[in-house]
């Protein structure tokens, strides 16, 4: 180094050429360039974060995008259609016609495929089939009814076992006649049939009358099948049939077994709509034309009866439309007012049903349009398409109310049957004319909105619309329901409880480090604490959960005593403190005062140890964890507790307000010794009097029916949140301290010094000088502080309880936005919602702790301006 | 200026406090009242974590220590035996449970009963009031197995190659010679399925991979994929060979094995029969000489260190997760050191001091406030999900679908933690840089030197202790963090380290253990809670000290260099 800087002159002096080496101009000019774009790069990557979090979450809010139209005719339907089909990988659709002839043709071009032929020797009266449209039943003219079940059988074969002589459908697809075959990556087919079997009928009908509404499920297992019809028949009695077949597994042998119960009458002027049916079959619906809808409980298939009826259109307005979403737990009901409503089956018991259940409106997606004329559900999840009267045709997720996909077959013509894929992802259908116009069209993540995250949503079998997280269930009917207002609240409650606790150490700690403790302890002191800020949260979250947690459960009593204890024996230790002689005191101050402190804390922790029984006894009926349940006792111990010192504050500020002039004379002559007595004579006094006020005021609250265990108590469960607040502790309150301690110390010592030197103790000095100078910088601490206990995760990981709740309940867990991500990211499906939801969970975090440093950081700023120009 | 201002209103408010015209004594404007509460919050802050330290540390260092094992004899005659492991007060809550009268005074003990495999459970609470007679036998033996966690009971027989002995005292160092020996199966053992049969494995999956690339790129039905699959087949059977006498060696060791057992026996008479090779560790509890005992002590640490877990983690070692720590923290330092020291040269020394700056350097101070687990998220969605996918696609399409870079792994933990920490570092080096006095780089800008020069031979030696105190500040928070890697590839138990014998003998995509994830794993997902504890507290010491001594370290840079500084201008 010093080589270097001697060598220059040296080099000047003797003579030789004074031209820079080229090296070195190229190595500076290297270095410039490198650290520049480098530095500039670093940052870039950093801030880049914020970008890629936003590009992970940006599709969610993204409604469906088309890719693909396909346009094309095939003859038209030569009578009604009563179902039509469209297989996963949209290559081939299927419609089934009320003359009983199937039309099979290759979805993207309308290619004719030879179809089935169903030999029925009747005429077929109605039809009716599971949500997934592959179990169906056609009911017939002569009472009876035939189910079927209807397949696209999908098979990947390899290129070599590709028949010969295949004809070109398009550029992917070709048909040996029977099958199609669609070309997929890795040198593979995918081999498409379409199969339906029919079974024998069965006759349901007890007259032979024809059969005018059906509905048909099938549940049970393969070897356990129950299938299950409701029908109408012609002269309006309502039949509900089971058939349980059963395989016997020794001889292969099939038994079915028939029961059918005729469910009650209804009145004679009936018109029947439809009937639809659960798949548990315990319940069935008729539905009038005019929009009466009559609900049968059969879920003891023995004792049926009629548990409601209800109109669910306005008076003048006929149906158009009424099914099941999938999972059958919300119906979809559309009127000629144009209408389409979601309704809801919801449990209360007002009485005004036999069953306790109503059918409660839930959602309305009338958009002004033209009545609804054709609908179907998607197989899984909660999509449906509609057709309109007026020619347009949608694709709308029930709960988000997103719309996915949104065209107009043609200005008026009249859609004559729709068919959606499995997977949200293609859209077919055909007019009157036989017009067919296939959707191809993206809509990754249906379910999601701005408003199903951050506003309450009315899910099913919910009584009303709640904030709600539940990410993942067993069942496949299960709709997530992902709110992130529970999530935000839980890392509030955290943060908001741990800084509570944190604050007041750490700010106090600070104050009392920088402005009345030696350079001495300060240097141990200091370290110390700060120390505390490197220990792994994991550890803090272990200890806190498998040690504290069990611990403070089952000494709760003593824990709550400690936060009475500890303030009352140190306000009794500075009393004796004020007894001592001003010399003695003099002599003991700095490093003694702080150890009869800690003493005094120490002792306080002992007493609180064994106060905690008689503080039990006393406040909370014996036992505190049955009375925050409210087991037993009222609220008044509690209430008393927390009147006591704000009637503490009140009475003293009385006495010195009113008292001040009467006290002054009284004390006047009085010497150190005797001013500490009167002190302690005051204070009783005080607190002889706050504890009456209290008492009246508990008193009254309790009358008035006040409570505190309905809002921030409440039951206690054993990682709660005050566990959490402590634990949350150890990491937050290093932080303020350390941050808090370098804004007091930071103040000038010349205001310090001219503040004594006017005759202001230290403890006037540090609570009228130094603290307002230092204000902002404390501010900004508890602002850090702030962020880090919002962003804390493994603490609440393990501590917390990770149960999504939204009430304010110390004793009670909470799930962090932090947790959530860190416990179920790692199960989410790359890019699927959850994935998704859960990018924006960072994003949201992101935010609030972007905001709050950054207030912080200004503010520090600003303090440091402040102190500089002092 | 403000707080100027704030004097005169001080002295206005003061005749409220001190008493107009009196010469008393005013108590108030001490304010003793509110300096003890100051005081007494410093002092729970310290209480805190002087409490949290010692609990850590007793904790910690006693786990190993081997205890007396108990005979307690129950007033129903029921007899247990086991490790005292903790005892407490009965609390109200349980004395209701129990609906006890004489509550006052009833303390219960926890003992570590072990033979798992017996009673379905390693601990027990027994109440003192239940016992009616606590005794040390000389001759209850701890066993540490394989398997089951510890038997705690007597030795009953031997069965060495056929032979059966009743155990005495004099079979002992029989018995230790035998345990020895199979011990040294053991290792053999583990070497022979480990490393060899390991290796076979991993050959032929090479031999496997080998062959698909050729048919990812040429084909099936190319000249180059028949030759490469006959010469592969040709290489397999080999292999396959070899697998088999290794086998075979094994099978040897292990009939070598059974017919070297004890016959265990509970205090309850319940008999066990144990392989020799089974036994780790076995030692009469009550019957140690102070020496034994540290003996017994410290080859359970030197265990701890250096072995494998065993039984889901809560026995064994915790080496590969040190392994991983330092592997993952290194790997860290080395990508965030050169970043962060180029980010601040840049904005110290090349960067115009302007809004912008000092608004990328708010930015870049809030960074450092951004929960981890956001970045844990970001290095799983970018770098795994995003690099991570690419990479495999373009160099490793063979592996497909399993993911090699597409997936959590040592090397985007690193960089994760290298983007978390990067911000620390930034701000550390520019107080560093800011530090070095102007007049220096003025004196080497004046001598001639150009810019770079200047920062090479001046600046940066002079920032360099500050720098380094950056980088282990850096250091003992990638350490300890946790979450983010729970999301970019830590796992419970990784099946082979991230440097091995195997070539290229840096593996950078596998996933690893670390100290912080065994703590959450061992304490939360283990099978027993309570038999996870100790090893889960000696888990957390070693982190801690490890933690510690990083922060030490730089708090020993730090001064040092705050002499350097305060000697120099």
């Amino acid at each position: 180094m010093k080589k270097n800087i001697t060598s220059s002159p040296q080099s000047a002096t003797s003579g030789r050429k004074k031209t820079t080496s080229r090296f070195v101009i190229l190595a500076d000019r290297l270095a410039d360039r490198i650290i520049t774009i480098g530095g500039i790069l670093v940052i870039f990557v950093v801030l880049g974060i914020m970008v890629f979090l936003v590009k992970e979450t940006y599709p969610l809010f993204v409604g469906g995008i088309e890719t693909d139209t396909h346009n094309y005719s095939v003859p038209r339907p030569d009578s009604e259609i009563l179902t039509m089909g469209l297989d996963d990988n949209k290559t081939m659709a299927c419609i089934l016609l009320k003359n009983g002839l199937v039309r099979i043709f290759h979805a993207k071009t309308g290619g004719p495929l030879p179809p089935p032929i169903l030999s029925f020797k009747n005429k077929i009266s109605s039809f009716g089939g599971s949500i997934d449209q592959n179990h169906i039943a056609f009911g017939f003219a002569d009472g009876t009814v035939r189910t079927a079940q209807v397949k696209f059988e999908s098979q990947v074969i390899a290129l070599e076992n590709l028949p010969q002589n295949l004809k070109k459908l398009d550029e992917r697809d070709s048909t040996d006649g029977l099958s199609v075959f669609s070309q997929i990556p890795g040198n593979q087919y995918r081999k498409v049939t379409f199969k339906i079997t029919t079974q024998d009928p069965v006759k349901v009908s007890p007259n032979d009358n024809a059969i005018i509404a059906l509905d048909y499920r099938i549940g049970g297992e393969t070897e356990k099948k129950t299938q299950v019809f409701a029908a109408v028949d012609k002269d309006q009695n309502i039949i509900l049939s089971k058939i349980k077949s059963r395989v016997n597994l020794l001889t292969g042998k099939k038994r079915a077994t028939v029961k059918t119960i005729s469910l009650p009458k209804l009145p004679d002027n009936l018109q029947v709509h439809s009937v639809l049916l659960t798949e548990k079959a315990d319940m069935v619906l008729v539905a009038d034309k005019n929009g009466t809808v009559y609900r049968f409980n059969t879920h003891n298939f023995k004792s049926p009866f009629l548990a409601e009826t209800t109109r669910l259109l306005s008076s003048d307005n006929q149906l158009t439309t009424i099914g099941f979403l999938a999972g059958e737990q919300s119906l979809v009901v559309g009127g000629t007012d144009s209408s389409l409503d979601i309704y809801f089956f919801i449990h209360n018991e007002t009485g005004e049903t036999s069953d306790g259940k109503n059918l409660v409106k839930a959602r309305s997606y009338n958009a002004g349009r033209s009545s609804v004329t054709e609908f179907t559900p998607v197989q899984r999840g909660k999509s449906f398409a509609v057709a309109r009267k007026n020619g347009d045709a949608s694709v709308i997720h029930a709960t988000s109310e997103k719309t996915l996909l949104d065209f107009s077959i043609g200005k008026n013509i009249k859609s004559a049957g729709i068919a959606l894929t499995p997977r949200v992802d293609g859209f077919l259908t055909i007019c009157d004319n036989g017009t067919v116009i296939l959707k191809e069209f993206l809509a990754p993540h249906p379910e999601i909105t701005f408003s199903t995250i951050f506003e309450k949503v009315w899910y099913e079998g919910y009584p009303e619309p709640t904030y709600t997280w539940q990410s993942s269930a067993g069942s496949d009917d299960y709709e997530p329901k992902l709110s992130l207002i529970p999530l935000i609240f839980g890392s509030v409650k955290a943060a908001f409880y741990s800084l509570l606790f944190a604050v007041p150490i750490a700010i106090l700690g600070a104050i009392y480090t920088s402005e009345f403790l030696g350079v001495k302890t300060k240097n141990i002191v200091k370290p110390t604490m700060e120390m505390m800020a490197s220990i792994p949260s994991v550890v803090l979250g272990f200890i806190a959960a498998l040690i504290l947690a069990p611990l403070v459960e089952t000494w709760i009593a003593a824990v709550l005593v400690t936060f009475v204890v500890v303030p009352v024996f140190l306000v009794i230790g500075s009393l004796l403190w004020q007894l001592l002689p001003q010399h003695i005191a003099l002599q003991l101050d700095g490093t003694p005062k702080i150890m009869l402190i800690a003493l005094t804390v120490v002792a306080a922790l002992f007493a609180a140890e064994n106060f905690g029984r008689l503080f039990e006894q006393l406040f909370f009926s014996g036992n505190f964890k049955a009375w925050v349940n409210h087991d037993i006792g009222d609220g008044r111990g509690l209430l008393f507790l927390m009147a006591m010192p704000l009637s503490m504050t009140f009475t003293s500020l009385f006495m010195f307000g009113y008292l001040r002039n009467f006290l002054a004379r009284l004390t006047s002559g009085f010497t150190q010794v005797q001013a500490a007595i009167f002190d302690i004579v005051k204070l009783l006094f005080i607190a002889v009097i706050a504890a009456f006020i209290s008492f009246g005021i508990a008193w009254i609250a309790d009358i008035l029916g006040l409570d505190a265990r309905n809002g921030i108590l409440g039951a206690y469960v054993q990682r709660n949140t005050l566990i959490v607040g402590f634990a949350m502790g150890f990491a937050v309150i290093p932080i303020i301290y350390t941050i808090a301690e370098d804004a007091l110390t930071a103040v000038p010592n010349h205001l310090r010094a001219a503040s004594l030197g006017c005759g202001a103790t230290p403890w006037q000095t540090a609570i009228w000088i130094v603290m307002p100078t230092a204000a902002s910088g404390i501010f900004s601490a508890i602002m850090i502080g702030m962020g880090r206990a919002v962003g804390e995760t493994m603490i609440v990981v393990m501590a917390a309880g990770n149960t999504p709740l939204l009430d304010w309940n110390i004793f009670n867990g909470l799930r962090a936005l932090s947790a959530t991500i860190a416990v179920e990211l790692p199960e989410a499906v790359k890019e699927g919602t959850l994935y998704r939801v859960l990018f924006l969970a960072g994003l949201v975090l992101f935010a609030i702790t972007f905001v709050i440093n950054t207030i912080a950081e200004l503010v520090r700023l600003k303090y440091r301006k402040q102190t500089a120009m002092l | 200026m403000n707080s100027l201002k704030l004097k005169p209103k001080q002295k206005q408010r003061s005749p409220g406090n001190v008493f107009s015209g009196s010469k008393g004594i005013n108590l108030a404007s001490k304010g003793e009242k509110y300096l003890w509460s100051m005081g007494g919050a410093l002092i729970i802050g310290l209480i805190m974590i002087a409490a949290f330290l010692l609990l850590i540390l007793v904790n910690g260092l006693k786990t190993f220590y081997p205890g007396p094992v108990h005979r307690v004899t129950l007033t129903d005659n029921r007899v247990i035996a086991g490790e005292p492991f903790r005892r407490e007060k009965i609390s109200q809550d349980q004395t209701l449970e129990t609906s006890r009268e004489d509550t006052c005074s009833a303390w219960r003990t926890l003992y570590k009963t072990g033979n798992f495999d017996l009673y379905n459970k390693d601990f027990r609470w027994v109440d003192e009031q239940d016992i009616k007679q606590i005794s040390e036998p000389k001759d209850i033996f701890y066993i540490e197995r394989t398997e089951w966690g510890p038997f705690i009971g007597y030795i009953h027989e031997l069965n060495l190659n056929h032979e059966t002995f009743f155990f005495s005292r004099e079979r002992l160092s029989q018995l230790k010679k035998e345990h020895k020996a199979a011990q040294a199966r053991r290792n053999i053992l583990k070497d022979l399925k480990k490393k060899e049969m390991g290796s076979i494995n991993h050959e032929l999956d090479n031999l496997r991979l080998s062959l698909k690339r050729v048919e990812l790129d040429h084909g099936k039905d190319s000249v180059r994929y028949k030759t490469t699959l006959d010469s592969l087949s040709a290489k397999r059977k080999k292999l396959e060979e070899n697998y088999g006498e290794i086998a075979d060696k094994i099978e040897i060791i292990i009939k070598k094995d059974a017919k070297y057992s004890v016959v265990l026996k509970d205090v309850s008479g319940i008999e066990k029969r144990v392989n020799i090779s089974d036994i780790i560790r076995f030692y009469p509890a009550n019957n140690l000489t102070l020496s034994q005992k540290t003996g017994i002590y410290i080859s359970r640490w030197i265990e701890f260190l250096t072995a494998e877990p065993r039984e889901a983690n809560i026995e064994g070692g915790v080496m590969p997760a040190i392994f991983g720590t330092f592997a993952m923290t290194l790997l860290m330092v080395i990508i965030v050191a050169p970043l962060g020291v180029m980010a601040s040269l840049y904005l110290k020394e090349y960067a115009k001091q302007g809004k912008l700056v000092s608004m990328v350097r708010i930015c870049v101070n809030n960074l450092a406030g951004v929960p981890s687990i956001v970045y844990g998220a970001f290095g799983l969605g970018f770098f795994a999900y995003c690099v991570g996918t690419t990479v495999d696609r373009i160099f490793f399409p063979e592996y497909l679908p399993n993911p090699v870079y597409g997936t959590g792994g040592i090397l985007w933990a690193a960089l994760t933690l290298a983007l978390l920490t990067l911000p620390v570092v930034i701000v550390a080096t520019e107080e560093a840089l800011a530090a070095v006095p102007q007049s220096l780089r003025e004196g080497s800008l004046a001598c001639g030197a150009s810019k770079w020069q200047t920062i090479k031979n001046i600046v940066l030696p002079n920032a360099l202790p500050g720098i380094m105190t950056g980088l282990i500040l850096a250091m003992a928070r990638g350490a300890g963090e946790v979450a983010p890697l729970m999301l970019v590839g830590v796992v419970k138990l990784a099946p082979d380290l991230p440097v091995d014998t195997i070539f290229p003998f840096i593996h950078p995509e596998r996933s690893f253990m670390h100290l912080g994830f065994h703590i959450f794993d061992v304490g939360f997902q283990s099978r027993n809670a309570e038999a996870g504890k100790p090893m889960v507290f000696v888990t957390t010491l070693l982190l801690i000290s490890l933690i510690g001594l990083m922060n030490a370290f730089a708090i020993h840079i730090r001064s040092r260099m705050k002499k350097k500084y305060s000697v120099g201008q």
